[in-house]
């Protein structure tokens, strides 16, 4: 037995205006679980606590709570001393009890067909990952498009998607899904890390309910221009000043000093067009570390805009000619410094090659020192780094070695999913949201690691947006400056 | 006299899991239906914990005489023949209606409804999916249940029937706050499931505190059998807090071997024939028996193991006791699991007729609330072909009723208003309450039992039922009903394993002598009421 402390949010209804915390010592069993901690609380400290519970073994998504700011199940997860326990991040009725009944509301029934449908077992298969579902809310009260539309939220697309797979459905899923909102979701994946049962909504719902929109033709107008677009010109961007590409005159760019090591360059639409310079900065600090970048010249789009909005039909061809790009210079290891890039040839490409992002693959190889700036920053973490490569130490890391950082919670700028081109007014407001955690962190700069985060950031907030490279590069340059002047760099 | 809020429908369900949604769903092709739920609608009971799967003939080699047969054997043949005969009769129909309605059972590579064998049966007929039917059925019903005219009353607590003379006219209920009202219904069906949680070590969710037994008892209807207590053979025993969780049959029916202390299968023993898939009471005794032979493990129990089965096969068939077991540290693919019996299902409840008429008019019962279908020992599968096949029977019985006037009795309502007003002047924590009758029950009610031990569990079961039960506040004076609840269920179980003078089924006296099997037995049901109790004898031929 063992003795745990846990702040649990209090929220009377008749009494306050806010929640509070609360902190209570237990004494638990080895091996119990938050809601035994619950029930220890109420049956021996204060029996007003109120909670949720049921089945108490994670097949009933009662006892959904956050953790430490996280949803999970209060059943499932271990009770440890020092843990924050909050209701999830939904309408408080009271403590940790929130207000579910207008979820259940938009889950999509289904409607038998006329006649007896029997399905195949290939079809039950296919509904098979769709369906453990516990309706436990966690992700609908992590999605930002939620706090901003309408739109009915991620277990009510998985919901539809289930029924679209079902022969013995008579409803079209497809029409329902696109007037409730399937093309608000930005793709930040924040509902599949949330769930308990681990449900693939964005891949495995979201985008192929946006594949089969897109087979009735029910595409976004916007959207299919930019399929079109990637169709003639291999790009998901127009040209309008001179390309990284074009600015890069040579495919081999060596070290300078010692060769440390060879990585290829996926640089991506958005640094290849509109953020040139900013693609420049990463080859500086590249070369500055020692490594001789490849940037074949046949590389396109990763296909990201193409995958995530349903418009799949030729996704393949560009699989292959970004994979043989690499493939044919005999490259073992590809850096990018899009996070959406390095997400989309991590998961939706099977390459021959390794694939790292750019900050895991500085903090692999270690870098020179920069000189620290005298900014305080805050770090924005794109949904593509964070949550789909899983990366968030290694930006951070690098950060601090040049400026101060101030965290902010990490929440999604709105541009993804092709939010921001076929609902540019929920990205504004999602963009207005990350103004609003910018102020409160007292920054002077935002820092990022994604040209869309970058991009659509920069016209939400008065402060600098810069790549995480480019703060690296002018680290090095304010060493070489003082240098220079024969001034020791402040470390 | 205050006013209380009045609802008025024509059928009142109370209960949402696998019985008490199939009811509602088909009353309300009759008429205004109410589905009061004390937790979220779909979440609380068993159904949607339940694991192995859902029993029914649906192949030219099965026949309903076979499964009839297994029924009734497993059963001790104490079950209702007419009630077993609509059960085998109907689930394959009841199966029919959850595919029409999209539930996504495991299919053959034939595109048929995929069955594995399970215990007590002569031929594997438990359609499932995955290790998670229960969900599966409660997903599917509450689609159809959200999509009716239905209305539904969440985190609802039934706390007394509401009697118009000798017949049952509704419910009084309690909201999420405490509040008080009256759900008046033509016909009132109670599906509350069981009461296992009456017991120290149980599978059951927070809602198996025997609610539908106690509220029928209080309002004068009959039960039956109501000391059959299953306790499955495998529940976890590790972490402390979590034991007793349901360690499905399922891992069994895949091929799961137990073994004691000494690695031995010692269900050789017991029952060489069938093994590891004999009847759950005959496995729970026998486990029980090796622990108490000193071949146990130091947590009480016995190993399970499915690590000879291919690792595809433990992650296709059974994800759930993968991703459970793997929460608390164990991998099933490599590692055996420990496990040890737990009290499960309540075999014994209202006494209904083939209609699931109970024996006061306009009261209804389905599910494990019911007494007569599964005799003195359930076979797994068979639960969830009960909710469907008698949850249907019921809500369509109950939505064939014709209206009529209720009066609400003043002086009930007034009595409730003083038992809530009690429980805020009340002393005595309910938790403390709970965990007392728990243990007593585990103790002295258990698998083996004696007559000197269950008087003794009887009177402490009714000294607990009278305490003063302290309420912090009105939103917290249904925690103290439900603890009553517990206290009268235990209290039944009590009196029915002291008027059961013999070892059936699950039921063992190891203070009795027989000379008799269950077929030349003189014994029938053990029936109690508040104005009568006995155990039927077996008419001389």
């Amino acid at each position: 037995m063992k003795d745990i402390t846990l702040r649990v949010a209090r929220f009377d209804p008749e009494k306050d205006t806010e929640p509070h915390i609360e902190s209570y010592t237990v004494r638990l069993h080895n091996g119990a679980r938050i809601l035994h901690a619950l029930h220890a609380i109420h049956d021996t400290i204060d029996p007003t606590l109120a909670y949720r519970y049921c089945c108490g073994s994670g097949q009933c998504g009662s006892c959904a709570i956050r953790i430490n700011g996280v949803p999970g199940l209060a059943c499932m997860e271990e009770a440890r001393t020092g843990i924050l326990v909050e209701p999830l991040r939904l309408p408080v009725v009271r403590d940790l009890v929130v207000d579910l009944g207008p979820f259940f509301k938009d889950l999509a029934s289904l409607v038998p067909k006329e006649g007896a449908v029997i399905p195949k077992k290939a079809e039950i298969e296919s509904i098979k990952p769709l369906r453990s579902c516990i309706e436990c809310m966690a992700c609908i009260s992590v999605c930002p498009a939620m706090d901003v539309t309408e739109f009915a939220g991620p277990t009510a697309m998985r919901q539809e998607m289930r029924l679209a797979l079902d022969p013995r459905d008579g409803n079209d899923r497809i029409r329902e899904s696109v007037g409730t909102g399937l093309f608000t979701c930005t793709s930040c994946q924040a509902c599949w890390k949330a769930c308990p049962k681990n449900i693939e909504i964005p891949g495995k719902a979201i985008e192929k309910l946006r594949a089969l929109a897109n087979r009735e033709g029910l595409t976004l107008p916007r959207h299919t221009e930019v399929a079109a677009l990637i169709r003639s010109t291999g790009r998901s961007v127009t040209r309008t000043e001179p390309t990284f590409m074009e600015l890069m005159d040579k495919t081999e760019i060596e070290p300078v000093g010692e060769l440390r090591a060879e990585v290829g360059f996926f640089v991506g639409c958005m640094y290849n067009m509109r953020l040139p310079k900013t693609a420049l900065d990463a080859i500086e600090v590249l070369r500055r570390n020692g490594f001789r970048v490849i940037i074949p010249r046949e590389q396109v789009c990763c296909g990201s805009p193409l995958i995530r909005t349903g418009q799949i039909e030729f996704i393949e061809l560009l699989k292959r000619r970004n994979i043989e790009a690499f493939k044919f210079r005999g490259i073992d290891t590809v850096v990018t410094m899009c996070a959406g890039c390095g997400s989309t040839l991590k998961n939706d490409y099977k390459t021959p090659f390794t694939v790292m992002d750019i900050s895991e693959l500085l903090l692999k190889y270690g870098i020179e020192q920069p000189a620290r700036l005298p900014v305080t920053a805050t770090y924005h973490d794109p949904c593509h780094l964070l949550r789909g490569q899983g990366i968030s130490e290694q930006p951070r890391t690098l950060i601090r070695q040049v400026v101060d950082l101030t965290e902010m919670p990490a929440w999604c700028c709105g541009s993804g999913g092709g939010v921001r081109s076929g609902i540019p007014e929920e990205a504004a407001a999602l963009g207005e949201k990350r103004r609003e955690e910018i102020q409160k962190t007292g920054a002077e700069v935002v820092i990022s690691s994604c040209p869309f985060c970058e991009f659509h950031i920069s016209e939400h907030t008065d402060k600098p947006v810069k790549n995480i490279t480019t703060i690296l590069a002018e680290g090095y340059r304010e060493k070489d400056r003082k240098k220079a002047l024969g001034e020791k760099p402040v470390s | 006299m205050r006013a209380v809020e009045v609802v008025d429908c024509h059928v009142l369900v109370i209960g949402s899991g696998g019985a008490g949604v199939r009811a509602a769903i088909e009353a309300s092709g009759y008429g205004d239906t109410i589905l009061i739920s004390k937790t979220i609608a779909g979440k609380g009971g068993c159904t949607p914990m339940a694991e192995g799967g859902l029993n029914a003939v649906l192949r030219e080699e099965d026949s309903c005489e076979i499964h009839f047969e297994d029924t009734m054997k497993g059963g001790a043949h104490l079950n209702d023949p007419e009630l077993v005969r609509i059960l085998v009769r109907d689930a394959p129909k009841r199966m029919d209606d959850l595919i029409r309605w999209g539930a996504v059972f495991d299919f053959t590579e034939k595109d048929e409804v995929a069955q594995r064998p399970f215990g007590g049966q002569r031929f594997p007929r438990t359609c499932y999916a995955g290790d998670r039917t229960g969900h599966e059925i409660m997903m599917t019903l509450m689609e159809q249940l959200r999509a009716s005219s239905v209305s539904i009353l969440q985190e609802t607590t039934a706390i007394e029937l509401l009697k118009d003379g000798n017949a049952i006219g509704g419910a009084i209920v309690l909201d999420r706050d405490g509040e008080m009202s009256v759900i008046k219904a033509d016909s009132t069906i109670i599906a509350t499931g069981g009461g296992s949680q009456i017991f120290d070590i149980t599978t059951n969710s927070s809602s198996g505190t025997g609610d539908g037994y106690a509220l029928g008892y209080r309002a004068g209807a009959d039960l039956i059998d109501m000391e059959m207590v299953q306790f499955h053979p495998t529940g976890a025993v590790f972490p402390y807090d979590a034991r007793g969780r349901l360690v499905t049959e399922a891992v069994r029916g895949e091929g799961g071997i137990l073994t004691n202390t000494l690695g031995e299968r010692f269900m050789k023993s017991y029952d060489p024939e069938r093994m590891e898939l004999s009847t759950r009471d005959v496995i729970a005794r026998a486990i029980a028996t090796e622990v108490l032979e000193g071949r146990g493990t130091d947590h009480n129990g016995v190993y399970l193991d499915v690590s000879h089965l291919p690792k595809e096969q433990i992650e296709n068939r059974l994800p759930l006791m993968l991703e459970q077991f793997l929460k608390y540290g164990i991998d099933i693919r490599k590692q055996p699991m420990e496990v040890a019996p737990t009290a499960h299902h309540i075999m014994g409840g209202l006494r209904i007729t083939p209609d699931c008429r109970t024996t006061l008019p306009g009261l209804f019962a389905c599910g494990e609330a019911t007494g007569g279908v599964h005799g003195g020992n359930r076979l797994g599968g068979n639960a969830l072909a009960d909710t469907q096949v008698f949850g249907k029977i019921a809500g369509a019985a109950a939505g064939n009723e014709p209206k009529r006037t209720i009066h609400i009795d003043e002086k009930l309502i007034e009595s409730q208003r003083r038992r809530l007003g009690g429980f805020l002047k009340g002393t005595v924590n309910p938790a403390d309450v709970s965990r007392q009758l728990k243990k007593a029950m585990w103790d002295g009610a258990g698998i083996f039992r004696n007559a000197a031990d269950l008087e003794k569990t009887l009177n402490t079961a009714n000294k607990l039922l009278f305490e003063k039960l302290h309420a912090d506040s009105q939103r917290m004076v249904s925690e103290c009903c439900t603890v009553q609840n517990m206290c009268t269920t235990a209290l039944l179980v009590c009196r029915g394993a002291i008027l059961r003078r013999e070892s059936r089924g699950a039921h063992v006296r190891i203070d009795v002598q027989q000379t008799w099997n269950s077929l030349t037995t003189p014994y029938r049901h053990t029936y109690l009421s508040r104005t009568r109790e006995g155990i039927e004898k077996v008419m001389p031929q």
